[in-house]
């Protein structure tokens, strides 16, 4: 009896119908018809397999708490799920993704941005083929740009100048200068490390004076400026940040390009109309940097199909399905043709001038331990830009450290 | 024939009692994660914990958070407890009423104050400072206010469960006791010290001793408010744990954690039940 419970309670067997069940765990989907529809179109040319999907938590923290548990009790009922773009290491090392080299081979790589590969790839070998990718821009309020004759901001000095002549001249309460993601999670580490490399630093040496650099200004002139951001700031995600820009409460707008579709609708945002979408700021003498995000598709080293697990991701990162996804939910496709397609352009007007920003986009640091490295991270950085008081170099000193700490003891 | 009669509650005490924290303190000996492998270590991970900044930040705040919340609680249950005492007619509509925060999920009760300690729209605001929108401040984002701000969510939610226990305690107290007080001349506040108090007393170390190992395991209120920002300032053992075994999946420094919450309520409990049991003798 138990072992009939057990046995029914796995996904992924054959029964005598001759179709083999794959099971796909992903996020709870913002747009379930689209995922549907995809599916419906896979069934059709793929009798032989039944993809049940399975919907996790959409927050990518609890749904890698979900799926660690069930990888590390190696359950066999899951074959496919989706990764966010830190995870690959993680997986690949400790051996609950398939390495895919033979079947996404070099020449078919090579049609997906660099960043996105890179993100899939872990000493060598692939696990995972990328959906689609994500990197943080800047939206800007247009009508009040021109209102006041500024131009797009290029640097951090000349985005908080800008927000400044037009607090002044619009002298409303409700209107802040500039929002972004900056509560303690891991949007945070995608903020600062944009703002950390566009002074030419980087995150995991926070000591560096191009760090400190940026940690000063970002605590300095963006979050403990009088008017410049909302008083919430330190507690604001996606979310939070949208809601305030799109109700017309900032002038500029931190944020991945999804929050498009949502500021030009005139039924769920104030701004419809008013919005261009920029690339990020960056330091006079650096580089413009955006946070590389998205998602990959991996096959579970525990699948009993791990072929036909493999037939679903071909379908569902092939052309047909990141146009249908680009152009129906706006995800920027990880395939670079796609920025060249009539109906995914006719949606996503933007995404031609943003192919740039899509290429260059930067990873996180790669490491089977990211979320340590990431939780001490976030409570560095949180304190580091929150407390108007706190010393910088000592704070940054110590994560350094124990940053290093926590990669060296993978060696050992 | 004892023995078999015994045997299915020894055997369920050991199934879900003994077996996990034995093996939850098994597990705080090894270093255990995915990708390193289980190997023994001995005391490695509670030196560690020793000397982790974050989580002395957490103990403090674990701390702080139970001696302020519960006797905030205890007040407050006792004052709602006799004032509901006091009720005539409908006591039993308010004696309903002052369960309803302690019925709410906590999860939900945190969203709710969550909501209104924002710095947008939260009702906290709007009492303090109208539609000054610029006076407004983010009650969550500032370590002081938002460990605040959990204390007091804390507080509405498990007062009314005092005032649940201490109202039973009331109900013992024998009305030809306090008419004799009154006869005698003693004021409503002599009489609540010096007979009241002492007779509800054995009922209120009863709830005592729930709000207290009860607020030592809070997770759900940082889980959903704070998320432990910044940096472990508003975080909470449990919490800290949870961060160790789950996103960091250190099996082994996580349950080193747990082990320490499980031995500080443990401590704590013999503590208070054995206070209460002499009390409850001598009285």
């Amino acid at each position: 009896m138990a072992a009939c419970v057990f046995l029914s309670s796995c996904g992924g067997e054959s029964r005598d119908d001759g179709v083999t069940r794959i099971s796909v765990l992903t996020w709870r989907p913002n747009s379930p018809a689209t995922w549907q529809e995809a599916i419906d179109r896979f069934h059709e040319r793929n009798p032989d397999v039944e993809v049940i999907l399975e919907t996790g938590p959409s927050s990518s923290t609890q749904l890698h708490d979900m799926l660690s548990q069930r990888l590390r009790n190696r359950d066999t009922s899951v074959d496919v799920f989706v990764m966010d773009v830190v995870w690959p290491p993680e997986f690949a090392e400790v051996g609950w993704a398939l390495p895919l080299d033979g079947s996404f081979p070099e020449e078919e790589r090579e049609l997906f941005f660099d960043g996105c590969v890179e993100a899939v790839t872990w000493k060598g070998s692939v696990y995972g083929v990328p959906f689609f990718l994500d990197a943080g821009v800047l939206f800007c309020r247009s009508d009040l740009l021109e209102k006041y004759g500024l131009p797009v901001p290029e640097t951090w000095g000349q985005l908080v100048a800008a927000a400044d002549s037009v607090l002044k001249g619009e002298d409303d309460p409700a209107l802040y200068g500039y929002s972004a993601q900056m509560a303690q999670y891991e949007g945070l580490i995608c903020n600062m490390l944009e703002l950390t490399g566009s002074a030419g630093g980087s995150l995991m040496e926070p000591e560096s004076p191009e760090a400190l650099r940026a940690l000063r200004f970002a605590r300095d002139s963006l979050v403990h400026l009088d008017g410049m951001t909302p008083p919430g700031i330190l507690t604001y995600r996606e979310q939070e940040s949208l809601e305030l820009f799109a109700s017309g409460g900032a002038v500029f707008h931190r944020n991945w390009p999804y929050a498009w579709a949502l500021c030009a609708d005139p039924e769920m945002s104030q701004v419809a109309g008013k919005v261009v979408i920029s690339i990020l700021p960056r330091f006079p003498e650096g580089e413009s940097v955006s946070a590389l995000g998205g998602w990959s598709f991996g096959v579970s080293a525990y699948s009993a199909h791990p072929d036909e697990a493999f037939r679903f991701i071909s379908f569902m990162t092939s052309e047909e399905v990141q146009r249908l996804f680009a152009a129906e939910v706006g995800k920027p496709p990880a395939r670079r043709s796609l920025y060249a397609d009539s109906l995914v352009l006719a949606a996503n007007p933007h995404f031609q001038e943003m192919e740039a920003v899509f290429e260059n986009a930067v990873p996180r640091p790669g490491s089977p331990l990211y979320p340590q490295v990431s939780n001490r991270l976030q409570g560095f950085l949180h304190s580091a830009i929150g407390e108007s008081e706190g010393s910088i170099p000592a704070m940054a000193e110590e994560a350094g450290r124990d940053i290093r700490e926590i990669l060296d003891r993978l060696e050992e | 024939m004892g023995i078999i009669m015994m045997a299915p509650a020894v055997l369920f005490l050991c199934g879900f009692l003994v077996f996990p924290v034995l093996s939850t303190m098994v597990n705080s000996l090894y270093r255990d994660s995915p990708l390193t492998g289980r190997e023994f270590c001995g005391l490695d991970n509670y030196r560690r914990l020793a000397g982790d900044g974050q989580a002395l930040d957490t103990m403090e705040f674990t701390f702080i958070f139970v001696m302020a919340s519960v006797s905030l609680e205890m007040a407050a249950g006792v004052l709602i407890a006799l004032a509901i005492n006091r009720v005539v007619t409908g006591r039993g509509f308010f004696r309903a009423s002052v369960i309803l925060p302690w019925a709410v999920p906590t999860v939900v009760a945190a969203i709710m104050w969550k909501y209104i300690f924002n710095d947008q729209y939260g009702i906290v605001n709007y009492l303090l400072h109208g539609d000054s929108l610029r006076m407004y401040s983010a009650w969550l984002a500032r370590p002081s206010t938002a460990r605040l701000a959990i204390i007091l969510a804390d507080v509405w939610k498990s007062s009314s469960f005092v005032a649940l226990i201490a109202l039973a305690g009331l109900q013992t107290v024998p009305e030809e006791l306090m008419e004799a007080a009154r006869m005698d001349g003693a004021g409503p506040s002599r009489r609540f010290f010096r007979i009241t108090l002492p007779l509800i007393r054995p009922a209120l170390l009863v709830a005592l001793l729930f709000r207290v190992m009860d607020a030592f395991r809070v997770f759900d209120l940082v889980y959903v408010m704070t998320q432990g920002a910044p940096s472990g300032k508003t975080g909470v053992l449990q919490f800290f744990g949870y961060l160790k075994m789950f996103p960091e999946q250190q099996y082994g420094y996580g349950s080193a954690v747990a082990v320490v919450v499980f031995l500080i309520i443990a401590v704590l409990s013999v503590i208070l039940v054995r206070t209460l049991g002499r009390r409850m003798m001598t009285e």
